[in-house]
């Protein structure tokens, strides 16, 4: 496709086309009103011109007879200019003027007419009756009257110069159209090159994503234009891609990691239950223990399944107006034994009848896992008791639900850290569990338009899930 | 028991046919939902198996039209769809418990057979026994040889649920679901604290215990 193709199918150029008819349409509304107007202007000029000089010839032949009237006319006949003059007998016949053919309506009927007439050149000294003399027809404008002795008077005014005013305003309009017609194109042309430009280093910048470079970023001039918006949004977006890549591919690097030694201790079990010296006892524990090897690898499943569907936004109509408080304190309750059977006491505060439009199974799932994580983790460093502190209250229109335990804490620069999947502190490898839990904790979090953050409890962790209220 | 499974995937299938045979159930199996369909409409089983995905009719249609013909006979759903809300409209369209994939064979066992026993009119019982233990279920009282045991409110609602189903296994995930009314999977071992609880105030100091864990399977109370 040629350049100049290019150019033309860009909307800009298109939307200059556009814009230049309707332009053009109105000016040709506008100059025709203008000359309308204007030619309505100039022929009540004219009209009001004839009339006074009827009123002076009037009082001429009036006040100094019809001889100054006769030498009035004769001078003004001599005149160049588009008046036009014809004094003729009470019969019509043409006595003097520069126009000596008048139709015989206008000299029987006095008024107001319009004809064509064969016209002297004005510049012609003695311009009247020479048949010799080349002539042009024009056309007239003209009051014919009848003077006191019967003899018929017209005076009017040639039209043709007016009608050279409008082919001024024809012409004049004609350039100026053209003119903006070409200003446009040119106009036109230029924007869409420069549009097209921006365009095409944006086109470059994904066609090099899409091979593959994707630190690749589109260039933002000093502009500041709309170009410049689009270009950051751009950029934001790749970051956030980039970002979203990045993550994917740690979770599989640590999907790969964390399957691996359980798949490989599945495998060296049903291995070891099959050597011949396997006494039955061996074998039986050895299957007993690939069952629940493979037990926690599906729940491992589950959980990054759950995670997923979770992080692709929420399960139709799962959500539902659901007892926040009952929830909390029922989870509370449930793992009130299991904290004390590990010497942690669980102390609650729940604010009463708090209710959330939200997915009631997430809610519970999601206080389980911070719950599971509390007691896992409430082990003072310095051997005193455990405790978990379980609450729920309402702040600033979000209900907040905090676990929060006196253990030994998670460093300031791993707190967002833990809340991707299988990322396990380093002292919590020894600990059973999928590195999971709070993953699920933060999906569930953002699937409710909230927010999860850990937080120090000084000592110890401080969960916070906080969801907007209904 | 008389059970119909409808599953089309041939080796589960054949496995569970096999495992049920052993556990002294009689199961018919149909590959695909049409079949499936006319089997469960023609014969009298005591449960269904349906897998939730099958070719030529799926699962839950197969329920809904039983349903609509007044066919009471309690279905299991098997399927590998395990979201909150699959569960939610497995149930809907008639399901009388649901079982996502993969599951333990003791699960759908423990589950089948308190499905069955669901069908029978013991249901309605307003107050169980199990040796010497007596559970009351209008005046909340618990009894062991004439002894007056004292319950929380969970405790009792744990003990009420393996008193309704003695003799059968019920599995861990079946008390969270039945008593709790969770549908998720604890990595710790949570019931069994739970039931450990249960365990010292219903048979301490007793010498025949009632309450028995079943290895792999759950607990099951029984004389």
């Amino acid at each position: 496709m040629s350049r100049f193709a290019q150019v033309w199918r860009t909307s800009t150029v298109r939307l200059t086309a556009t814009f230049i008819a309707i332009f053009v349409v109105f000016a040709i509304l506008l100059m025709g009103f203008i000359g309308w107007q204007s030619s309505v202007q100039i022929q009540r000029q004219q009209t009001d011109d004839i009339d006074r000089e009827v009123r002076l010839f009037q009082r001429i032949e009036a006040t100094q007879g019809i001889r100054a009237l006769a030498f009035a006319l004769n001078r003004l006949s001599g005149q160049p200019g588009p008046g036009v003059y014809y004094l003729g007998d009470a019969s019509g016949q043409y006595l003097l003027g520069n126009m000596s053919d008048v139709p015989p309506d206008v000299l029987i009927d006095p008024g107001v007419y319009s004809f064509d007439y064969d016209r002297p050149d004005p510049l012609g000294e003695d311009a009247v009756g020479l048949p010799d003399r080349p002539k042009r027809s024009g056309v007239a404008v003209v009051r014919s009257i009848e003077l006191g002795n019967g003899m018929r008077l017209v005076v009017g005014r040639d039209v043709v110069e007016r009608r050279g005013y409008s082919a001024i305003i024809l012409q004049s309009f004609l350039v100026g159209v053209v003119g903006i017609i070409l200003f446009s194109v040119v106009a036109g042309g230029v924007t869409a090159r420069r549009v097209l430009k921006r365009i095409d280093t944006i086109r470059d910048t994904s066609t090099k994503i899409m091979s593959g470079n994707l630190s690749e970023r589109v260039p933002i001039t000093k502009r500041n234009d709309e170009f410049d918006g689009l270009a950051r949004n751009l950029n934001a977006m790749l970051d956030r891609i980039e970002q979203l890549l990045q993550g994917l591919k740690e979770v599989t690097d640590n999907v790969a990691h964390d399957l691996k030694t359980p798949l490989t201790r599945l495998r060296n079990q049903a291995e070891g239950a099959l050597r011949d010296t396997a006494s039955p006892e061996t074998r039986e524990k050895a299957l007993e223990t690939v069952i629940a090897e493979s037990d926690k690898l599906i729940q491992t499943f589950n959980a990054l399944l759950m995670i997923a569907r979770v992080e692709a936004g929420a399960p139709s109509g799962a959500l539902s107006e659901i007892d926040v408080s009952a929830i909390v304190a029922d989870v509370a309750e449930l793992y009130t034994p299991v904290a004390e059977d590990e010497g942690i006491e669980i102390s609650t505060d729940i604010a009463e009848g708090v209710s959330l439009r939200a997915n009631r199974e997430l809610i519970g799932q999601a206080m389980v896992n911070l719950l599971e994580n509390a007691i896992k983790y409430a082990k003072p460093e310095d051997g005193s008791a455990g405790k978990i502190a379980v609450s729920l209250k309402r702040a600033s229109g979000n209900v907040a639900i905090v676990v929060a335990d006196n253990g030994p804490g998670i460093a300031e620069a791993d707190r967002s850290r833990v809340l991707e999947r299988f990322v396990r502190l380093e002292k919590s490898r020894s600990e059973p569990g999928s590195g999971l839990g709070l993953a699920l904790v933060n999906a569930v979090a953002r699937l409710h338009g909230g927010s999860f953050r850990i937080e120090d409890n000084g000592p110890g962790v401080r969960a916070v899930l906080e969801v907007p209220g209904s | 028991m008389k059970i119909l499974l409808i599953e089309d995937d041939r080796e589960a299938a054949s496995y569970l046919i096999q495992a049920l045979d052993e556990a002294g159930h009689v199961t018919h199996h149909a590959s695909d939902g049409e079949t499936g369909y006319a089997m469960a409409s023609g014969m009298d089983y005591d449960v269904l198996i349906v897998d939730r995905m099958l070719p030529r009719r799926d699962g839950l249609s197969i329920i809904e039209s039983l349903r609509a013909e007044g066919d009471k006979t309690p279905v299991l759903i098997l399927s590998a769809l395990g979201e909150v809300d699959d569960r939610v409209t497995g149930l809907r369209a008639g399901g009388d418990d649901y079982l996502t994939k993969p599951y333990a064979f003791t699960e759908l066992l423990a589950r089948i057979e308190v499905l069955a026993r669901r069908s029978s009119p013991a249901e309605a019982a307003t107050n169980y026994s199990v040796g010497g233990l007596s559970l009351d279920r209008l005046s909340r009282k618990v009894e062991r040889d004439g002894e007056a045991i004292l319950l929380q409110p969970r405790e009792f609602r744990l003990l009420e649920y393996l008193m309704k189903h003695a003799g059968k296994v019920v599995t861990r995930t079946m008390l969270l679901e039945n008593v709790w009314d969770y549908h998720f999977d604890p990595q710790t071992n949570v019931i069994d604290v739970h039931m450990s609880r249960l365990r010292s105030k219903i048979d301490k100091g007793y010498d025949n215990p009632l309450l028995h864990t079943v290895r792999g399977a759950g607990y099951m109370i029984r004389d």
